[in-house]
């Protein structure tokens, strides 16, 4: 399959896709922009205050002198890091686990879901703030970006797991075992391909997650203020009462950003998901594509 | 029934694992935490007051007594389990000697009746909206619908509630802002009380329910809009049923097992309380008291409320394997 | 199984909601509180939060239950009173105490005179019996919260009569009578009458609390978020009744919730005193509120509370042992700049280690100018004379083109306001500090003697103290820039036991704490003793959180032990510890730690100002109980 020939299809017949990569290229822009910022992020102080949305300062400055625009850019590039580093790690767990453990059933299942299950059960949010408070400083982005996506698989590796069950039954998976096919070139050629879309779409619920989680964790002062992040921004901002100060743009800004960038992949998605398969196979197999 | 049997007998050793292993995990967490409880009451007590260096000395002494933070960790960790099994989580150290489940059920009510209530008006308006907005696709409310859900969905929590609370709280201000009921209400009068209680409970559930029910009607829509292309809907249509009844017979009832899967996760996770939502509303809850919990480095309270979690979601996860197999005949009860 | 999470279109309508500015104009109907009428009620904001266990009012017991619930402020009673401020009737109160402490010459015993006529809400007069039970019931049980305290000094108490306590201590000690003076709180007296009869005074609720203040319980919230005290119809038997009757008939301490709801439910009227919130949430109540009373009436609004936030070096890790270099981390500091970040300029400087708040300014502040305008620092290159005087001054106009009126213009208001100066900041000064140290520059950075990278972090402690977390990103922003490896590391809830054992390079916090209304340091410094220094790696006791052992300073310690608390020769001593600190710098002080306490006028005037300063406003202050008698209803 020609994948560049593939993409341009996309780009020129469905308009979905054509917004879709138009808003995550502006939003990857902006993150790019940040290697051009004029001023290095921690500084503060270094515009004057509380100005409003200007030629000079498109986004507005922050009350603790910061220029929103370039401090976004830093934002928002460490977040979209974040949440893909997440994504990327929890979807090969998830599909490993849901794969291997709906296919084989038996002991293997039993196992398996049983770990699942015991990282469903764990609550969360009490977990990730005690493991802040143990590794404090050393704490940084990227750990707290492997820890969430330890902590994030559990529930797709489920929903996986429930297809390839379906699939199990099928008449095609009775042929390929009749016909002498591994464990692994099953799973691998078969019945990836019914649920990749899922994959694809979970990718987003679980970017969309992480980048909740962090703004949640941010919220609440539980993360690495030295790391600029959206959620951290919003922190700065509840730190100085922004929105009842009237510093409006402070918050709005970053939230647009990120709201821009769910757009954009949402869009991309589907119209993949299309693609693959226009008739949403998945759907009817238990997902919710 | 005997292969159910089996299934069932097997189901619930894992369970008994599962919730085992959890709560081992969570034990290890919470007591490798870094904030040591004698010290947190300590310059609680003397922050601000005459002290001497001395009488802290004393103080610190007498109470990882009282605390029973003596002992050898695995002396600690077998009196644990021995209080566990009988659903005694040991006294409060952050409101020593108060018990840990003294204050975990005062807590629970309030987040269980915020929690249950949103979360099924959420799934059952959610489900109801977009099923029919993905059989009915031509309609525009539903159409207008599906497109504010959808651009509410992704806005953090934390920002929808926060608009909240100023618009009906300040700028249009007809909603309590705080708390779970007015200040010196009377209890006795159980009907003004209960009504006292809905409408401060309002503005935290209308939040909840705005940051949570798109993702009911996506998943519902998409769902319907797929089953309608299915071929026994179309001989429905074409033998000239009612599409009202082929909504209800065909449609939605196919649609509607992975969203109780969903339903009954979300209801195990009520337990974790939420968050955002007291801290945001000043709702008494097991979130504020989790909260505090970490802070005050009481790894009693954590660890109770943490057990009740995982008891709650791995209880939900259990019931909906056991009954899986009854609705859905493909799966096989392995 | 989280839902999914997509979306499609684009959310205005947030961007739409959240930039609108607030306007005052409707307010929430009002709180509606049956038989307690808000033109008679005060609602306070009592910062602990919401209570965990409210129905626990045995205040003796460690951390049960709440304190500031109003329990501290308004129920409870002791022998004495020192007001951070100048107090209804000067800044020494006796309160249960008929006058002040009596010492023997060599300070073993105390005897106290108590007043006669006071009674428990419950119509039990208070006798001395009851303070001789609150001593010995807590020396019994350690478990209690002053038992340590006591047990270590009291060798004996009795009762010679009705009227009359006799402690004969178990060594000198010319400070004992602390522990019952009310700075924020102190030992607080029991109910013997109630205590003898509940059995074990640790599992003890003490629901409802017998008052001895002006006040009683009138309910509480079970789940703990608000508390009303009703005005006792006998207050004329309680201590406070001296003064006058209480306005208030009821007070209610309330959690409030976060900043923005503190400063939106005030804006409403629903919230008469707001206890603390960041700067910019005090502007926007400047801005909106037309019925707001502050400390000062004009910027900084704050009141400046006896506590003095601080750059405080671990003086155990080698890297800041050397006096030179933690005077050319003192010489980085752009004070003004720092201001700017952490109060928005709102800040009452300090260039020497102890608050300008209170009585100090006449004591200390003033009276020391001289001394430091002809402070000399050898850098090695040269001298140089690094105290600037004009800093508050420099603030005043930095401020005035955005804040105009608001910004005073009278020197002594100034003062007043914005500290008594501070050090100029001088780079070429630190570097050479830095090099007399043995320190190189190469490229941009420095290194250390040992030939290692100077790197430095800054302890803060994050979102619960936002003012102190912004005065720390501030300062080491500017130490980053000079060509120091410095970050901060927010510490958010392990603040308090990497503080007390030590596990910190420099922290951004206080150790100073005085009276603000007294002279006398002995309420912080007794603790500093080198006596009372851990070893590196064992658990500091406060406030001595620097772990500085001085020999010179014991001689200050101990030279203060020997005399009378309000032996003039305490102020000499207190001037010699602020010389030898300067000299020193084992902290670097910053500024008063200022309290954006808002009080709204809607219901109620009288609050206590920089005009008026008859008492502390910050509410969860035990002497913040003398705002009641002053407190008049606007009959609205």
């Amino acid at each position: 399959m020609n994948t560049l020939k593939v993409l341009r299809d996309l780009f020129y017949y469905n308009k979905e896709f054509a917004t879709g990569l138009l808003l995550v290229l502006i939003v990857v822009a902006v993150a790019a922009s940040s290697f051009f910022s004029p001023y290095p992020p921690l500084d503060v102080y270094v515009v004057p205050p509380d100005l409003p949305p200007s030629w000079q300062h498109p986004f507005g400055t922050t009350s603790r002198g910061q220029d929103v625009f370039w401090q976004l850019t830093f934002a928002i590039r460490n977040t979209l890091l974040f949440g893909i580093v997440v994504a990327v790690i929890s979807r090969v767990i998830s599909l490993c686990v849901g794969l291997v453990s709906g296919y084989r059933g038996g002991w293997v299942d039993r196992v398996l879901m049983s770990l699942n299950d015991t990282f469903v059960v764990i609550p969360l949010f009490p977990i990730l703030v005690l493991f802040y408070f143990i590794m404090r400083d050393q704490m940084t982005w990227g750990l707290l970006a492997l820890i969430v996506a330890l902590l994030g698989w559990a529930y797709d590796a489920r929903l996986i797991r429930s297809i390839a069950m379906s699939l199990r039954t099928r008449e095609f998976t009775r042929q390929a075992v009749f016909s002498g096919m591994g464990t692994g070139r099953i799973v691998w050629q078969e019945h990836l391909p019914f649920v990749l879309p899922i994959v694809f779409s979970t990718t987003l619920n679980n970017i969309n997650w992480s980048i909740g989680i962090e703004v949640t964790l941010s919220v609440l002062g539980f993360t690495d203020i030295n790391t600029p992040t959206i959620g951290g921004m919003i922190y700065w901002a509840n730190q100085h009462t922004a929105l009842v100060s009237g510093i409006w743009w402070w918050v709005a800004f970053p939230i647009a950003l990120v709201v821009l960038l769910f757009i954009g992949l949402f869009l991309l998605a589907i119209s993949m998901n299309e693609y693959i398969d226009p008739r949403s196979r998945l759907s009817r197999l238990g997902g919710q594509a | 029934m005997k292969p159910y049997l089996t299934y069932l007998s097997k189901r619930l050793l894992q369970f008994a694992v599962v919730v085992f292993v959890g709560i081992n995990i969570a034990y290890v967490v919470t007591h490798s935490t870094p904030i040591n409880p004698v010290e947190q009451t300590i310059s609680a007590a003397t922050a601000y007051g005459s002290t001497s260096p001395e009488a802290i000395e004393m103080m610190r002494r007498s109470l990882s007594e009282l605390y029973g933070l003596e002992g050898s960790p695995w002396q600690q960790y077998l009196s644990f389990w021995q209080r566990v099994l009988v659903g005694d989580f040991g006294p409060s150290l952050s409101a020593f000697p108060t018990p840990v489940s003294e204050l975990i059920l005062r807590a629970l009510p309030w987040t269980v009746g915020l929690l249950l209530v949103s979360t099924l008006l959420t799934w059952f308006l959610g489900n109801l909206l977009g099923g029919l907005a993905g059989y009915y696709r031509e309609n525009r409310v539903l159409r207008a619908f599906g497109v504010v859900t959808a651009g509410l969905h992704p806005v953090p929590y934390y920002v929808v509630a926060f608009v909240m609370l100023l618009a009906f709280g300040y700028l249009w201000p007809i909603l309590p802002i705080s708390g779970g009921a007015s200040m010196a209400a009377d209890r006795t009068d159980v009907v003004g009380f209960a009504l006292d209680v809905v409408i401060h409970s309002i503005l935290p559930v209308l939040s909840l329910m705005a940051a949570g029910i798109g993702g009911w009607f996506m998943g519902m829509r998409s769902l319907v809009s797929n089953i309608v292309t299915e071929d026994y809907v179309t001989y429905a249509e074409l033998a000239g049923v009612r599409r009202g009844k082929i909504l209800r017979h065909y449609v939605m009832r196919n649609a509607i097992g992975p969203q109780v899967t969903g339903l009954a996760l979300q209801l195990g996770a009520i337990f974790n309380g939420a968050i955002i939502t007291e801290q945001v509303f000043g709702y008494p809850g097991i979130g504020s008291l989790l909260i505090s919990a970490v802070h005050a480095g009481d790894y009693s309270l954590v660890l109770g409320i943490t057990t009740i979690s995982i008891l709650g979601v791995s209880t939900m996860v259990l019931l909906i394997d056991l009954l899986y197999p009854l609705i859905d005949p493909r799966v096989e009860a392995a | 199984m989280h839902m999914l999470r997509m979306l499609s279109l684009a959310s205005g309508l947030l961007l739409g909601a959240s930039g609108l500015t607030l306007q005052a104009e409707t307010a929430f109907a009002q709180v509606t509180v049956p038989g307690v009428p808000r033109s008679q009620t005060i609602i306070l904001e009592n910062p602990e939060g919401t209570i965990k266990n409210p129905g626990w009012f045995n205040i003796w017991t460690l951390n049960a239950g709440g304190q500031f619930t109003g329990l501290h402020q308004l129920a409870l009673d002791t022998l004495w009173y020192i007001d951070p401020e100048r107090g209804l009737d000067g800044p020494w109160e006796n309160s249960l105490a008929s006058e002040k402490p009596i010492y023997n010459s060599d300070f073993t015993e105390m005897t106290v005179k108590l007043k006669s006529d006071i009674y428990w809400s419950d119509g039990v007069a208070f006798t001395a019996d009851d303070v001789v039970y609150t001593v010995e019931s807590q020396i019994k049980n350690p478990g209690m919260r002053w038992s340590a305290l006591l047990s270590l000094n009291v060798e004996r108490v009795s009762a010679p009569d009705a009227h009359t306590v006799h402690f004969k201590l178990k060594k000198p000690n010319s400070r004992f009578h602390a522990l019952f003076t009310v700075r924020f709180n102190a030992i607080w007296i029991m109910p013997k009458h109630v205590f003898e009869k509940a059995g074990d005074p640790l599992k003890f609720d003490f629901n409802p609390p017998v008052s001895l203040g002006a006040y009683k319980l009138h309910s509480f919230d079970p789940n703990g978020k608000w508390y009303i005290w009703q005005k006792r119809d006998d207050w004329q038997r309680t201590t406070l009744g001296r003064y006058g009757e209480p306005g208030p008939t009821y007070a209610a301490y309330v959690d409030p919730g976060p900043p923005d709801k503190r400063v939106i439910a005030q804006l409403n009227h629903n919230l008469d005193v707001v206890h603390d919130i960041a700067p910019e949430g005090m502007f926007t109540l400047t801005k909106q509120s037309d019925s707001l009373k502050t400390w000062f009436k004009n910027f900084p609004f704050a009141h400046p509370d006896p506590t003095l936030p601080s750059v405080i070096f671990n003086m155990q890790n080698p890297a800041f042992q050397n006096r030179d270099v933690r005077w050319a981390l003192a010489m980085l500091i752009d004070i003004k700049a720092v201001s700017m970040a952490a109060y928005r300029g709102a800040a009452t400087l300090s260039p020497i280690a102890i608050p300008p708040t209170g009585t100090h300014p006449e004591d200390y502040h003033v009276p020391l100018r001289d001394w430091l305008a002809s402070f000399e620092l050898d850098t090695g290159k040269r001298k140089i004379r690094p105290y600037d005087p004009t800093i508050g001054a420099q603030i005043a106009d930095m401020l005035r083109p955005s804040m105009g009126d608001q910004i005073p213009t009278d020197p002594a208001e100034i003062d007043r306001a914005f500290g008594y100066g501070w050090w100029k900041a001088d780079p070429q000064a630190a570097a050479e500090l830095l090099q007399k140290a043995g320190f190189t520059k190469r490229g941009n950075s420095w290194y250390m003697p040992d030939g290692k990278p100077f790197s430095v972090k800054v302890m803060v402690e994050g979102e619960t103290r936002p003012i102190l977390t912004r005065a720390g990103t501030m300062i080491v922003q500017q130490w980053r820039q000079f060509g120091i490896d410095a970050k901060t590391e927010v510490a958010q809830g392990t603040m308090l036991d990497r503080r007390n054992t030590g596990d910190f390079e420099i922290l951004i916090s206080w150790s100073v704490e005085t009276y603000g209304g007294h002279p006398d340091l002995s309420f912080f410094l007794d603790s500093w003793h080198s006596q009372f220094v851990a070893p590196a790696g064992k658990t500091q006791s406060p406030r001595n959180w620097q772990r500085w052992a001085s020999p010179e300073l014991d001689r200050i310690i101990e030279a203060v032990r020997r005399i009378d608390f309000d032996d003039p020769r305490t102020v000499e001593l207190g001037r010699e510890y602020v010389k030898l600190m300067v000299r020193e710098m084992p902290i670097i002080p910053l500024m008063a730690y200022n309290v954006f306490t808002a009080m709204d006028e809607t219901y109620w005037t009288g609050y206590p100002t920089a005009e008026d300063p008859y008492a502390n406003p910050v509410p969860n202050w035990g002497n913040s109980r003398a705002m009641m008698v002053r407190l008049k209803p606007t009959g609205k």
